[in-house]
């Protein structure tokens, strides 16, 4: 059964997702020992400016403009708006070319191979539901419920999924909220317009659970770890990550945090961009 | 900024930045403490492994049940393989663990919690 990992890299003028993909390839290849496809639509740049031979396959989807927009903060005094283009996501189950894949954010930095106990394992679909701020600073009721009278929040960031008949439903399913995305919000209280990938993966499982809670989507192995845009990534070198991270009440101001062998989703994409051009530099 | 606020401000930061170091090494832990068996995951706790010791010293080895982190119950073949299994994860994990937490408790200072040349 052919397996592996998929990557999007829709590039919007501000954040450059295909270098972030490059680079995440590298790891995965290193930590997971899988190969890495990836799905663009910047096949030109992708071939001019990187290594792209570190993809096992480059699947090419057209250039769309979006409606969507979002501040991207670069810690907590600094932010750009930018085009949001996550409206792909559950075109996924189609586009990939394996029977197991595992689909990652492009900043969700591995820096370990616990990911790769999915591949044996006997859950056809799996997502993070508990995760943890590394700052504690900040709210996190935020990612336990879709909202406060909802549903459970499930992460859309790093998904595993089989090809199942089942499955195949599920992706569907998502495909149909997001078409329907502004009656969902109503249904499940969601106070934002802008569509989410992980409030739709989370309604989705809530409606093939029989909208009740249940066991149709599986727990990833550990914990989703994060930090926020409002933190800064300073400091990046094999499986070692120094961040700054914002200090309750004190605009401006950081904690440092190091951690090893943790594999983090790192929001503050900037940030993450400088440490990778560096990075790249070094090599 | 009087002397007495001054030094125990640093020491607040200090013990913010232990503490944060401390809670992701006990995330850590817990990372390390996971088991994969036929496709099934365990997190080794006293609880599993006193559980697995006592079946074993019962003589109950074979064909035994376990449920695993995601409630799949799992019939596991040989059960003192599991059980010895599960006990290298918990010493590795639980060593390793220790170790780490010994060197954090002799750092002194916010750089040299996170490493940095001071």
């Amino acid at each position: 059964m052919s397996k592996g990992a998929i990557l999007i890299a829709r590039n919007n003028g501000n954040i450059d997702y295909v270098k972030q993909s490059v680079f995440l390839a590298e790891r995965i290849q290193y930590y997971l020992k899988i190969p890495v496809s990836i799905i663009t639509d910047s096949e030109e740049y992708l071939k001019s400016d990187f290594d792209h031979t570190v993809f096992d396959q480059i699947i090419a989807i057209p250039y769309k403009k979006t409606a969507n927009t979002r501040a991207y903060n670069d810690g907590t005094l600094f932010y750009k708006t930018a085009d949001f283009k996550n409206d792909i996501r559950h075109e996924v189950y189609n586009l990939t070319p394996y029977n197991e894949t595992l689909l990652l954010d492009t900043d969700y930095i591995i820096a370990n191979d616990l990911l790769s106990s999915c591949f044996n394992s006997n859950n056809d679909l799996m997502l993070f539901k508990s995760s943890e701020d590394i700052a504690k600073v900040r709210n996190e009721k935020e990612f336990d419920y879709v909202s406060d009278y909802s549903i459970e929040f499930y992460w859309a960031t790093v998904v595993f999924f089989r090809k199942t008949q089942e499955n195949e439903i599920f992706f569907d399913l998502i495909s149909h909220i997001y078409k329907n995305w502004k009656h969902y919000t109503r249904i499940y209280q969601i106070d934002s317009p802008l569509f989410r990938n992980d409030f739709a993966f989370s309604i989705a499982i809530h409606i093939m659970n029989g909208f009740q809670k249940g066991n149709f989507a599986q727990q990833l192995p550990g914990k989703h770890l994060y930090t926020t845009d409002k933190d800064i990534l300073w400091n990046l070198k094999n499986d070692e990550m120094l961040f700054l991270v914002e200090k309750k009440n004190y605009l401006g101001e950081y904690t440092a945090i190091k951690t090893i062998g943790q594999s983090i989703h790192v929001m503050n994409k900037f940030s993450l961009e400088r440490e990778i051009d560096r990075v790249f530099s070094n090599e | 900024m009087d002397e007495r606020l001054e030094k125990a401000l640093e020491f607040s930061n200090y013990m913010v930045t232990l503490n944060n170091q401390k809670r992701l090494l006990k995330e850590k832990y817990y990372e390390d403490l996971l088991y994969f068996h036929s496709g099934c995951q365990f997190t080794v706790t006293k609880e599993l492994i006193t559980f697995v010791g006592m079946l074993i010293s019962n003589s109950n080895d074979s064909d035994i049940v376990l449920v695993d982190d995601n409630n799949s119950p799992i019939s596991i073949d040989n059960l003192n393989t599991f059980y010895e299994n599960i006990l290298d994860v918990y010493f590795s994990a639980s060593n390793e663990y220790n170790t780490k937490y010994n060197e954090l408790k002799k750092k002194r200072s916010v750089e040299k919690l996170v490493d940095i040349d001071e």
